[in-house]
């Protein structure tokens, strides 16, 4: 089996995986990161949206060996210390959950989101550039809110 | 926006102590619970509609490396375990008795959790595979051989009502109850002095509740005390470990079971699933904890599914407009399973919605099919109904030329007219329809959209606005218990038999303990979802949470509060009636002194001065059956944009008043209103459980297939709440958790096809796919490759 060395939320993490372990199982089965969750198998939900080398990718459709080398943040390397990322604090001020399954993708993509275009971000924009992500609870009104204001908080951070 | 929270008692929009883990990863859903072991379990589904099992070859799956067991039904019937049970009726008091016409029972048959004799429905688990890794027991379930004999099948919902349809169940045909409700003498004659009659046939299609997170569970089993533990997720924890233990052949404390985050549920995970004892018997079979995790394909394929009903439907009115009489039959699909039939009992009985009906008649019908099984489906019955009458209402203003919200206003029942018995037998409690309806046109626009849809033409664009009222019967399980005890250091445990799908009750119960005993909101401990913890309560359906958990709360509050001015009386050499409480505070009218709850906390279980009837832990708890029902009601208008050649709808605006009675979080409330309207906006527009009915083939399988409602075909939504206290709950509160979704179906519908009037189109089918009003605006059959033709044209019940 091969080996993979990825690093994870700012810490070296190695292990042997079977060649088909996709990055995500990697992270919830090898490292027991469980804040990213599988909602869908056919990459159209985005719960399982982490951050790769800067990027935002659903980490159900990589392969971990396909990631080795790479830096990866998931939902879990967000917060510094007991410092809430703007867009996680925005998200609880504006009731941007519920069952909070979707959230840690939606947040991910969220701040991809702000990397690709910006701080200003429109309700069109957000709203086509969310289409990745699936909520069930929300009805995306309070997400779209919290994206919004999450995406202006991260300029003053 | 709303104001920020100025406390955190009720009323205030108190954003969530919940979602600190959430938002930061340490969510706690089933299948983030690892054991020490643990193997893992693979479904083998059955590909086929209908077909006899005649043998199951497990040998060479057993040969795949890493397999532990294959296990199938006939080892489940040789380990003398149970079928399911079904629980087909509510019971509530409050709710329409559904009987058959003819005096026999209602034909109701248990299935087991992997049947030896027949697959039902496509995705039907036939077999369980349990290996030392996924990998290795999706190889061993690939090598299942499963000997069928397919047989034809039926799968929509009229044809499999018809008497030579294949059967479901050899022993019966496929209708499980028909009843019929109402005055068939009183509610003809209404007919035969009827100015106008508006007419409807119509599908509610099925569809997948679809919550984010895939079903599972975990399952454990001690061979020294025989006991099983079940983590996994669900609404309801009490009834659903007597299932289980039903199922695992067990006395119920043989079975602890455990939910911790759910990641929603809206009805598809209300009662037992089949996984949920089987991993627990897998577990006792390999002897270590056997964890299973549905993947979506098999959700799509195997959840329990919602709505599909067929309506027929007839509304009388005099030449004024004046409502004189409804009738009809409802037909809805049960799927494989006798499961429940909640969506003809709930979904007949407030068929008459908010409106004046003097009399009504319906024969209400609950059919198998070669489908997945049914379940009560957020506002089960209701939002099927509901789309039914306010679409008789607008059809009613065509055929009489009378204008719709006019008709409404003449239909709809005066506050004064309150309590209201609808000819079915609901009483409704109070409420103020006509304000609510007024004031969401008012919020709406309704008077400037002639100029909006003149501006929308100029674009090419048709514009179109509908408007639906609603009601919904809130009853379920009526036993609630809450066990309160406040601690020396302040804080308080709450342990009640609710459980949270995602509705915040950390937040909202904590903001129920901070107004009633004065204690911070992160004081309060909420222990939920653990049955070697909580011992009675009916968890989460039927708006129930908040409406029966508070009322057990406060109880109990009130409880602690009595006991605390006697220890304080006591204490400070008064009687207890002259001691006053508030905020946290044991105040004497006389003198001034004072203690506070935490300190009556300590006295309590530290002096020894004490009477020993008030010695002890400072706790207190409410158990009650609580036989009222709600009636949350509120009202929507919808306003679309349809692009007329390519068909597409665009909701420009939704508006919504729900009168919620007595709001504790108006955050979560809105919340609560958001989901529902998607929920609902998705079946009026996208969302099905498409069968192909020659084969029962399900061919909406996953996300790609079926359309989940995404952010871009939604707006930003008014909403509003109306608070006129319910009389039938003494704090006055209404469930708020379904008003989103229960007129969403009809109001939106009413806008598409308001839009298309110029066309000549009186009714639109759901879903309103492009293609369907692509070809309603060309006048051909709005038929598409969504319904077959022959159902459309078979939709004739009486």
């Amino acid at each position: 089996m091969p080996t993979v060395s990825i690093t994870v939320n700012g810490e070296l993490r190695s292990a042997e995986v079977e060649g088909r372990t996709l990055l995500v199982h990697f992270l919830r089965d090898h490292l027991r990161l469980t804040g990213t969750h599988v909602g869908c198998d056919t990459s159209q939900c985005g719960a399982c949206t982490v951050h790769v080398d800067g990027v935002a990718i659903k980490s159900c459709s990589a392969l971990a060996v396909a990631c080795d080398g790479a830096s990866v943040t998931t939902i879990e390397g967000l917060a510094v210390a007991d410092q809430l990322h703007p867009m996680q604090q925005a998200f609880h001020e504006n009731h941007g959950l519920q069952c909070g399954f979707c959230t840690p993708g939606m947040i991910m993509s969220a701040i991809d989101m702000v990397r690709r275009n910006g701080h200003d971000l429109d309700e069109h924009t957000i709203r086509t550039q969310l289409d990745g992500n699936i909520c069930r609870c929300t009805g995306y009104h309070n997400i779209v809110r919290a994206v919004q204001a999450g995406a202006a908080a991260m300029r003053e951070r | 926006m709303h104001a920020p929270a100025t406390s955190t008692r009720i009323g205030q929009p108190v954003p969530r102590k919940e979602d600190l883990r959430l938002i930061t990863g340490k969510g706690r859903y089933t299948d983030d619970m690892n054991l020490d072991g643990q193997a893992y379990a693979v479904m083998v589904r059955s590909p086929h509609a209908h077909a006899l099992i005649r043998s199951i070859d497990s040998a060479e799956a057993q040969a795949v490396p890493g397999v532990l067991a294959v296990l199938t039904g006939f080892d489940f019937i040789e380990d003398k375990l149970n079928p399911i049970p079904n629980k087909t009726f509510s019971m509530h008091p409050a709710e329409m008795p559904l009987i058959n016409f003819d005096g026999t029972p209602a034909f109701n048959v248990s299935d087991y959790p992997l049947p030896a004799d027949k697959a039902r429905f496509v995705g039907e688990a036939i077999a369980m595979v349990v290996a030392e890794t996924i990998a290795a027991a999706k190889d061993g379930a690939d090598r299942v051989v499963i000997d069928y004999e397919p047989l034809p099948c039926v799968t929509y919902t009229v044809d499999a009502a018809s008497p030579d349809a294949v059967r479901v169940r050899d022993e019966h045909d496929n209708i499980c109850i028909d009843a019929q409700v109402g005055d068939a003498e009183a509610t003809a004659a209404a007919f035969r002095s009827a100015a106008h009659v508006a007419r409807i046939k119509t599908w509610v299609p099925r569809v997948a509740g679809s919550p984010m997170e895939p079903r599972a569970a975990v399952g454990d089993f001690d061979a020294k005390t025989g006991r099983y533990t079940i983590y996994t997720c669900s609404g309801s924890t009490l009834r659903l470990r007597r299932d289980i233990a039903i199922v695992l052949n067990v006395p119920e404390p043989h079975v602890r079971l455990v939910i911790r985050d759910v990641g929603g549920n809206f009805g598809t995970r209300g009662a037992i699933f089949p996984e949920q004892p089987l991993v627990g018997w897998a577990a006792r079979r390999v002897g270590r904890p056997v964890k299973w995790t549905s993947e979506r394909s098999e959700a799509l394929l195997s959840d329990y599914q919602g709505r599909d009903l067929a309506v027929e439907a007839e509304l009388a009115l005099d030449k004024d407009g004046t409502f004189l009489a409804i009738r009809g039959s409802n037909v809805g699909n049960l799927g494989s399973h006798t499961g429940n039939f909640s969506m003809v009992q709930k979904g007949v009985e407030i068929m008459s919605s908010i409106y004046r009906m003097p009399t009504a008649h319906f024969r209400a019908r609950a059919v198998l099919s070669h489908t997945a099984p049914t379940r009560p489906y957020r506002s089960s019955g209701r939002p099927e109904v509901i789309f039914v009458m306010e679409r008789l209402i607008d059809l009613a203003a065509r055929e009489s030329g009378l204008d719709r919200v006019e008709l409404r206003r003449r239909n709809l029942i005066l506050e004064a007219e309150l309590p209201y018995k609808n000819p079915f037998g609901m009483v409704y409690d109070s409420g103020a329809y006509h304000k609510v309806m007024e004031r969401t046109l008012e919020l709406a626009d309704w008077r400037g959209f002639a100029e909006r849809k003149a501006e929308a033409r100029k674009r090419g664009k048709y514009r179109g606005i509908g408007v639906a009222n609603y009601v919904d019967t809130a009853t379920g399980i009526p036993r609630e218990k809450a066990e309160l005890t406040v601690h020396a250091n302040g804080s308080v445990d709450v342990v009640i038999g609710t459980v949270s799908n995602g509705q915040g009750h950390e937040t909202s119960f904590a903001q129920l303990i901070n107004e009633w005993l004065g204690v911070p909101i992160d004081k309060v401990r909420l222990i939920t979802g653990d049955t070697d913890i909580v011992t009675v309560g009916g968890g989460t359906h039927s708006g129930r949470g908040m409406r029966l958990g508070s009322i057990v709360i406060w109880h109990a509050s009130n409880k602690i509060i009595e006991r605390g001015k006697q220890v304080v009386g006591l204490l400070l050499q008064k009687s207890p009636g002259e001691i006053a409480f508030s905020n946290g505070l044991f105040v004497a009218a006389v003198g001034g002194q004072s203690m506070t709850l935490s300190e009556v906390a300590g006295a309590v279980t530290s002096r020894t001065d004490l009477p020993p009837e008030l010695r002890g832990p400072l706790m207190a708890e409410c158990d009650e059956t609580i036989n009222d029902a709600g009636f949350p009601y509120g009202c929507h208008v919808s306003e679309v944009e349809i692009d007329p050649d390519l068909g597409n709808v665009e909701i420009i605006r939704h508006t919504t008043v729900d009168d919620v009675g007595r709001a504790v979080n108006p955050l979560i409330i809105h919340g609560q209103t958001h989901g529902g309207i998607a929920q609902g906006v998705g079946q009026a527009l996208l969302e099905h459980c498409f069968y192909d009915a020659s084969s029962g083939q399900l061919l909406s399988g996953s996300f790609m297939d079926y359309a989940m409602p995404r952010a871009d075909v939604l707006p930003f939504f008014t909403t509003e709440i109306s608070e006129v206290p319910s009389t039938t709950h003494p704090l006055g509160m209404r469930p708020a958790g379904e008003g989103g979704t229960t007129p969403a179906l009809g109001v939106v519908i009413n806008a598409i096809v308001d839009a298309l009037s110029d066309f000549g189109v009186t009714h639109m089918e759901m879903p309103a796919t492009p293609e369907r009003i692509w070809r309603a605006i060309r006048g051909k059959p709005q038929r598409s490759r969504i319904v077959p033709d022959a159902v459309e044209q078979q939709i004739s019940l009486t």
